[in-house]
């Protein structure tokens, strides 16, 4: 019995033991947070664009849980500028939208931006012709990769040209006429941004001398006099109320109605007359404008929209190479891009798109414009240049306020150039 | 036939005794182990609500903290375009402007804060004035908003007199842009706006706390931006408002959510969390704790189970024990004279007339000489053989007991239907129990015989009275014709008929 009593009390007292034990337990608690691989993007655009790549992001960080995007952005107003910081100080996004000028600004020799044939296994390449990729090589080295093709065109809202009586402008001369009726009213016939101008008088001027602004080596082409014709031609677009001085455009005078048409890219037409056909009115991309007797398409230039680079210096590359293959070929990305940034050229994106239907709008004909004209140019990045356009508008100013002469100006922007590029003989021009 | 004794019954009451002490302990430590288990529960929820709360509490200030900044780091944005003089001297909407110049300032001031918000995600970043020119970045979608009455709808958002600044959203129902609103002269105003997508880094909520949904809201608790971006725009859900109105800068927990509020400037960051998700851990620890206080019980109850049985089992054993020892006779091992009428008189009393039975006297002849001629030691071993004798030729189910100092008793119960086979069984054991006497003798060496009487229930009587004294008369017969023989009684001659 004593025995039995004492076995008892013994086995009592363990599960005692044992139970206070466990309330006082001091095991090291470790939670281990996910740890995420945190890549950078970078782009610029309008609100549509923001929008819908800010969702598709969401759509890759949930596809991808392990990945984390930040993302940087802006309107193109001063983004070149930003880029420029960022690509000098070396703290360029992992991913990056890049414009086309700036592969021979910032990789002369292909070094300046990640060899993306490296991340052929995480990038799916064979979307893309060789054709397509060699817009995106330097040097042999695959620095980018094209995401549409863009070019400036000429967008005109019809219905305002109908309530006059008017055709659609496919002639310079047409637009003067048009200015004439509509000018009483406070409408101009067409308007356009700084650098959209640039390229417009840049059109006129070539399809009036037969040279184009940049030879094959970009040398200038153009002489003293051909600045001289492309400030007058401003100066008369702008003195006959065709367009307003670039300084006052303002897009939203689209849908007032107070512009009724304006030059701009075929990535920027969503972004420009969403709200403006949205209000009942029809917009159409009509051919490029030309003189008589010239083709449609001479003088005017298509490049690449926009291209997707990956830094030279990523500390991810795979994560960055992942990401960029979803905005390229993913479908849940061109679902939400759809043509903003033109006709994908992706056959992955383009064939889904046209499989959904998301092939039409105003973004799409524009493109189909560009992409059934057989005169239109492959542009020279460097027409691109700031430099470029805001000096030829401070002499148009200058000619425009009666500053100075024409001539006196196109001296000046002659002189302006030639500090920065190389004019071409006159006989190689 | 009822065969109960004292003992039994005392050992009866100590079952209902242990049965209800069984009870009485099970519910004790039930009730015990439910409290304690419940105070235990109890202090954890409350140890660790507050502890929750002060942890998500502490993460709303630091949200709240994360706004401030953020929203300070703006405003200083607006205010350095102050460093550009031409950004506050010039009026775009002075008509004597000579256009030239105001066109080279115009791209001075551009230019400034081109490079001021350089590596900012602003949509807007401009100056708008009282004529609707717009100087800077102003975007295409503020120009959509606002249309020809930017400058007098942006003016309206200025809301602090010292400053001459405020901020909104949710302009004519748009919460894509925040906008931020300053006043550069009379007719000139800065803005600055960002995609209210930017506030996700600013409430980017720990993985720990990712179900917890953070919310800004303006001074009428309308949702300026949340996690749920399908909810800015609208006012704050009923469930929320209702705990925290009136507050301004307070953490609140109930059953069904965890919710801190802080004010940020003139709006409030709302930050709240089901408590079934927060708690959920809390909810594995009360089911923890009811287990382990449910096996403490259980345990308990086992052990008490043991020590009961260890308690009155002995208490049981000593029962039937002194039970035994009250009933039966010390030196025979048969039951005593009290206990054999007592159980003789009940199984008498409850046989029907049917049944047989017999009752059987068996005396000692001149015992008195075997004491005096041999010692009572030998009389003691003659007894005790005697008992020994008669158990070996009775059944287990016949009563058998010592009723007088040389007189032993039986009452055959062996049931046997035909009255005239009983009688022949009965003699038969008479004679087996003459015959053994003899061996008894041989066996001590002395003379042993005994006298025999016998009666028949119910025919020679109906109770043990009755049937007591039939046999009594019967054994009178026997003595009368010279012992050592058996007589059954016989009420016709008041004498026995048969004998050995």
């Amino acid at each position: 019995m004593k025995k039995r009593m004492a076995s008892l009390t013994a086995l009592a007292l363990s599960v005692s033991m044992f139970v206070c034990s466990c309330g006082a337990d001091n095991t090291e608690v470790l939670h281990e947070q996910v740890e995420q691989t945190e890549i950078t993007l970078s782009w610029w655009g309008n609100d549509t664009r923001n929008e819908y790549t800010l969702e598709a992001v969401a759509r890759f960080e949930k596809a991808h849980p392990e990945i984390k995007v930040k993302c940087s952005y802006s309107e193109w107003s001063g983004y070149e500028a930003r880029n420029q910081i960022r690509m000098v100080s070396g703290t360029q996004t992992d991913v990056m939208q890049i414009n086309v000028g700036w592969l021979s600004q910032f990789s002369a020799d292909g070094g300046g931006y990640y060899d993306i044939e490296q991340l052929s296994e995480w990038v799916d390449l064979s979307n893309f012709s060789e054709e397509v990729l060699e817009y995106g090589r330097r040097n042999g080295v695959l620095n980018a990769i094209p995401i549409a093709m863009n070019a400036e065109t000429v967008y005109i809202n019809k219905t305002i040209y109908d309530r006059y009586g008017l055709d659609l402008p496919t002639k310079w001369e047409q637009l003067f006429e048009a200015a004439k009726v509509m000018h009483p009213d406070g409408i101009y016939p067409l308007s356009g941004a700084n650098k959209s101008i640039w390229l417009y008088c840049i059109a006129y001027a070539e399809q009036q001398t037969g040279r184009q602004f940049f030879n094959e080596n970009s040398d200038i082409c153009f002489t003293e006099a051909d600045l001289k014709l492309m400030i007058d031609f401003y100066n008369r677009l702008v003195k006959e109320n065709v367009i307003p001085k670039v300084e006052d455009y303002q897009k939203m005078n689209l849908e007032s109605g107070s512009y009724a048409g304006t030059v701009a890219w075929v990535s920027d037409a969503m972004g420009y007359f969403t709200n403006v056909i949205a209000d009942g009115n029809e917009v159409i991309a009509v051919p490029y404008t030309v003189s008589d007797g010239i083709e449609s398409g001479v003088g005017w230039y298509a490049k690449p929209a926009t291209l997707y680079a990956v830094s030279k210096n990523t500390d991810h590359p795979k994560e960055a190479a992942m990401l960029l293959d979803f905005m390229l070929n993913s479908h849940e990305w061109a679902e939400l891009q759809g043509v903003e940034k033109g006709i994908p050229i992706s056959t992955s994106a383009r064939d889904y798109l046209g499989t959904v239907g998301l092939l039409d709008g105003i973004q799409y004909e524009a493109s189909l414009v560009m992409e059934t004209n057989d005169h239109i140019a492959h542009m020279d990045p460097l027409i691109e240049n700031a430099d470029l356009y805001n000096g030829f508008i401070d002499a148009c100013n200058l000619v425009l306020f009666d500053k100075s002469s024409s001539e006196e100006a196109a001296k000046e922007l002659y002189e302006l150039y030639a500090q920065t590029y190389t004019f071409a003989d006159e006989d190689n021009s | 036939m009822s065969k109960k004794n004292p003992s039994m019954k005392d050992i009866s009451r100590i079952r209902i005794i242990q049965f209800f002490m069984i009870i009485g302990y099970a519910l004790i430590v039930i009730a015990s182990v439910t409290i304690v288990t419940r105070l235990a529960v109890r202090k954890t929820d409350e140890v660790l609500k507050n502890k929750v709360l002060s942890l998500t509490s502490s993460l709303g200030v630091q949200m709240k903290l994360n706004m401030d900044s953020y929203i300070s780091r703006m405003e200083n944005s607006a205010t350095l375009a102050f460093g550009e003089k031409s950004s506050y001297t010039y009026d775009a909407s002075d008509p004597n402007n000579d256009e030239y110049e105001a066109i080279n300032t115009e791209k001075v001031i551009t230019d400034k804060l081109f490079s001021l918000c350089i590596m900012e995600n602003f949509v807007d970043y401009g100056i708008v004035y009282r004529n609707n020119r717009t100087v800077g970045k102003i975007s295409n979608a503020t120009g959509s908003l606002f249309g020809d009455h930017i400058f007098t709808e942006l003016e309206k958002m200025i809301t602090r007199p010292r400053t001459a600044d405020g901020w909104f959203t949710g302009y004519n129902g748009d919460f894509k842009r925040i906008y931020y609103v300053k006043r550069v002269h009379e007719n000139a105003v800065i803005v600055i706006s960002f995609y209210s997508n930017e506030l996700e880094q600013v409430f980017d909520n720990p993985e720990t706390m990712a179900d917890m949904t953070v919310r800004l809201v303006d001074h009428e608790h309308n949702i300026l931006y949340s996690d749920d971006h399908d909810e800015i725009g609208k006012p704050v859900p009923k469930s929320i408002m209702k705990r925290i109105a009136g507050q301004t800068s307070a953490s609140f927990m109930d059953d069904d959510y965890l919710i801190s509020i802080n004010k940020s400037g003139d709006w409030y960051v709302i930050c709240s969390i089901p408590t079934k998700i927060i708690l959920a851990e809390k909810n594995d620890m009360t089911r923890y704790i009811y287990m382990t206080g449910l096996g403490a019980a259980a345990a308990a109850l086992l052990v008490g189970f043991y020590l009961s049985y260890l308690l009155t089992n002995p208490v049981k054993r000593m029962v039937k024990a002194l039970g035994m020892k009250a009933q039966n006779d010390l030196l025979t091992g048969l039951l005593n004279k009290l206990t054999f009428e007592e159980y003789s008189a009940n199984a008498l009393n409850s046989s029907l007339d049917s049944e047989n039975r017999a009752l059987v006297i068996i005396d000692l002849d001149n015992f008195k000489g075997i004491n005096d001629n041999y010692g009572h030691a030998m009389g003691d071993k003659v007894l005790s053989d005697t008992g020994e004798m008669i158990r070996s030729v009775f059944s287990d189910d016949d009563y058998l007991g010592r009723i007088g100092g040389d007189e032993f008793c039986v009452l055959v119960n062996q049931r046997k239907s035909d009255i005239k086979a009983f009688r022949e069984h009965v003699a038969k054991q008479c004679d087996t129990v003459a015959d053994n006497f003899k061996k008894l003798s041989e066996n001590n060496g002395c003379k042993v015989s005994a006298s025999i009487g016998a009666a028949f229930f119910p025919a020679d009587g109906k109770n043990f009275e009755e049937l007591y004294a039939a046999c009594d008369k019967a054994l009178y017969n026997s003595k009368e014709h010279g012992k050592d023989r058996y007589s059954f009684y016989d009420e016709t001659h008041d004498k026995g008929g048969e004998g050995q």
